[in-house]
């Protein structure tokens, strides 16, 4: 049995079937999952300029680029193992760099609350064994993180839900469209209009204070009723609201205020986004957009896009991500004018760019550690076949041992 | 007689609203090769209810030009299996959707990903390359 | 799916009875079904109608895994998330700390089991669909967002 890193779910109870050395089948990972443990097509090679090196060479000239930047910045994490990101870390305080993940762009301003513990959150496996009322709110989850609604949200028996999903289990989900999720939640999904999530949060906070909601009542009022009437609910945060209510986040935080009952899980796609939220965290109590210098010090222009924007940064190390792919295209001119150093098991489209590329070993395949799972549980992820790829922890090792 | 005044018209150009979702089946041509026909496929497409499809005068397979101030790429049209309300059109997260997105975040590091407003229209350009896409 | 008349319009249409149904048209809702075998109909065995049964049979082979339940997965549209797995009262029943609790099946006697990230379908048999005392399940249907399981 293995750990999958397809997504932060991190499900442990996959069986990979080896032939010669590689991959040929995986039982139990979803397809998402079982995509990751085929890997990809076009692995990296470590590269000078766009011209093939050894890595040694590579790993060289990337400290170099390092040592010698003013403003340097190290971006990535999400798919790095926790032992990796502590070490970016390092890196980034012996350098006085800027560091910041992909949270900086995606669900930061919620995993920040969680560690703040601005609200109530539980584990999965709580979930499975007393939710009674599940809230998927601009998530689809089944798209993104495939296996959450079979293997604890919705679908499983639990210790305080004998009955699943026949009897004891509601499944709601708000969302502007009729994602796979919402088609599952049949008759209990609520379509709103784009943008339209703060509204429906104010809505529904007078719904559960008594008042009548100035907007589309009869809707809000029977959801209104099924919220307060759960034993334990869970507000499975996604993307799509923290996007819409981004300028006040904080809202969120109110409506649990107002549902004792209820507990918030901030839906993560990436296996280790959490991980280095988590370390990051515990070094400096800000999860994202750092600067280390005599202390650290958290502002939004050490953003990965304010930082592109402001063109502050006279170098990038990515890892493990690919910031052309993810951004957007308004915001990264200023990656063609400055060194990028890219670190990944794959080509991608930053690293076709990039004026150093080191290949690492795919992490819960070619190599080891652990990982943080979206809830905070912290799950080991293991080597399954053998190459001789470096891992992301040694990288970081001879970088720092470069400087 | 006869003369085709079809061949001088532009094609006509409306507003639309877009939102990006995810998608497992792209997910899983991303971890192959984001650089395949597959995760083109699966990428370069917009989604559209059949009540906006018919009010822009599209069907599934026409390919369009989407257009705003921060870039413009061609992508097919797909009629959604499902009801769609109308006023919305959806695209799967990938650089083609990134390709329009504002950079205006008020200094606050998020954009606005989720919420692009562009101009569609029906055109005989072929299919953005994500090569063009990486480039400047 | 081929219809009823399809299948129909490539039997003999002699109302013969050698298959044990009284008419032709009978017979062509038995092969739908799965109640019948093609072979049951021995005029169609002769040499003049081979056109006929194999087109027949070709009609009828996407179908070919239904078997008795008329149970058939398309694993093109599965995403391998599991819900079937784990919803179905017999998957829970005979692996009441796996599926039956959301982890991976835990041994053999379950009917569904994610292989290479799709679903596959095995001990059909123990399908609450088939067999004498059988009901309408929807266990894997309902769940299922898009289609990736149905009964024909």
């Amino acid at each position: 049995m293995t750990t999958c890193t397809g997504c932060s779910l991190l499900c442990e109870d996959i069986e990979v079937i080896l032939e010669n050395g590689r991959i040929k089948e995986t039982m139990n990972a979803c397809r998402r999952g079982a995509a990751r443990f085929r890997g990809c097509k076009n692995w990296l090679t470590p590269s000078v300029n766009r011209k093939q090196t050894d890595i040694d060479t590579a790993i060289k000239k990337a400290a170099d680029i390092l040592k010698n930047a003013k403003s340097p910045m190290l971006f990535g994490w999400s798919n790095s193992t926790c032992e990796a990101q502590v070490k970016g870390i390092q890196l980034a305080k012996k350098l006085n760099a800027a560091i910041d993940d992909t949270s900086s762009f995606c669900q930061g301003l919620l995993i920040e609350r969680a560690l703040q513990k601005k609200f109530r959150t539980c584990s999965l496996e709580e979930v499975r064994n007393k939710a009674d009322v599940l809230v998927y709110w601009g998530s689809d989850a089944q798209d993104s993180q495939p296996r959450h609604l079979s293997r604890f949200s919705v679908f499983p028996r639990g210790e305080s839900r004998q009955r699943g999903y026949e009897e004891d289990r509601l499944a709601i989900a708000i969302d502007v469209r009729e994602s796979n999720t919402a088609k599952i939640c049949k008759g209990h999904f609520y379509r709103i209009p784009l943008k339209g999530d703060r509204e429906f949060i104010l809505a529904l906070m007078d719904a559960l204070s008594g008042k009548v909601p100035k907007y589309d009542a009869k809707r809000i009022l029977e959801l209104a009723g099924l919220l307060k009437k759960a034993e334990f609910g869970v507000i499975f945060a996604g993307i799509g609201l923290t996007y819409s209510i981004k300028d006040d986040i904080d809202i969120l935080v109110s409506l649990a205020d107002m549902l004792p009952n209820f507990h918030i899980m901030p839906m993560v796609g990436h296996y280790n986004m959490r991980g280095f939220n988590e370390a990051l965290f515990k070094e400096t109590g800000f999860v994202n957009r750092v600067k280390f210098g005599v202390k650290p010090v958290h502002d939004n222009k050490y953003a990965i896009v304010e930082a592109l924007k402001a063109k502050s940064i006279d170098a990038l190390l990515v890892v493990g991500s690919d910031p052309i792919s993810s951004l957007p295209r308004s915001v990264t001119s200023h990656l063609a004018s400055i060194p990028v150093i890219c670190i990944d098991p794959c080509v991608t489209l930053t690293s076709t760019i990039a004026e150093v590329t080191i290949p690492a070993a795919a992490s819960g395949i070619e190599s080891g550690g652990s990982a943080v799972r979206m809830d905070g549980k912290v799950i080991e992820i293991s080597k399954v076949v053998e190459n001789t790829y470096l891992s992301d922890v040694e990288i970081m090792n001879r970088l720092m041992e470069g400087l | 007689m006869g003369m085709d005044i079809g061949k001088f018209l532009k094609s006509p150009e409306y507003e639309i609203k877009l939102t990006t979702c995810r998608d497992i089946f792209q997910a899983e041509t991303l971890e192959n090769d984001r650089f395949g026909d597959e995760y083109k496929k699966h990428s370069a497409a917009v989604v559209m209810g059949k009540d906006d499809s018919k009010k822009f005068g599209l069907k599934s397979g026409d390919r369009v030009r989407l257009t705003n101030s921060y870039g413009t790429v061609v992508v097919e049209v797909r009629e959604s299996k499902r009801e769609e309300p109308g006023g919305l059109a959806f695209m799967v997260n990938s650089p083609w959707s990134n390709a329009l997105v504002s950079d205006d975040t008020g200094e606050k590091g998020i954009p606005d990903f989720k919420s692009i407003n562009a101009r569609i229209s029906l055109t005989k350009d072929d299919i953005t390359t994500i090569e063009s896409l990486i480039g400047r | 799916m081929p219809t009823v008349m399809e299948l129909y319009q490539l039997l003999p249409k002699t109302n013969c009875k050698k298959c044990g149904e009284s008419t032709c048209m009978a017979f062509s809702v038995a092969i739908l079904s799965r109640k019948k075998k093609v072979s049951e109909c021995t005029p169609i065995l002769e040499e003049s109608f081979k056109k006929q049964k194999e087109k027949l049979e070709s009609l009828l082979l996407p179908s070919a895994g239904a078997e008795e339940t008329g149970m058939i997965v398309h694993p093109e549209l599965c995403t391998g998330c599991g819900n079937c797995v784990v919803a179905c009262p017999v998957d829970v029943a005979n692996d009441p700390h796996g599926a039956g609790i959301g982890c991976a099946p835990t041994n053999d006697k379950v009917i569904f089991k994610v292989v290479d990230g799709k679903v596959k379908a095995m001990n059909i048999k123990e399908c609450r669909r088939f067999g004498k005392n059988r009901v309408l399940c929807y266990a894997c249907i309902d769940p299922c967002p898009v289609g990736a399981i149905e009964f024909v």
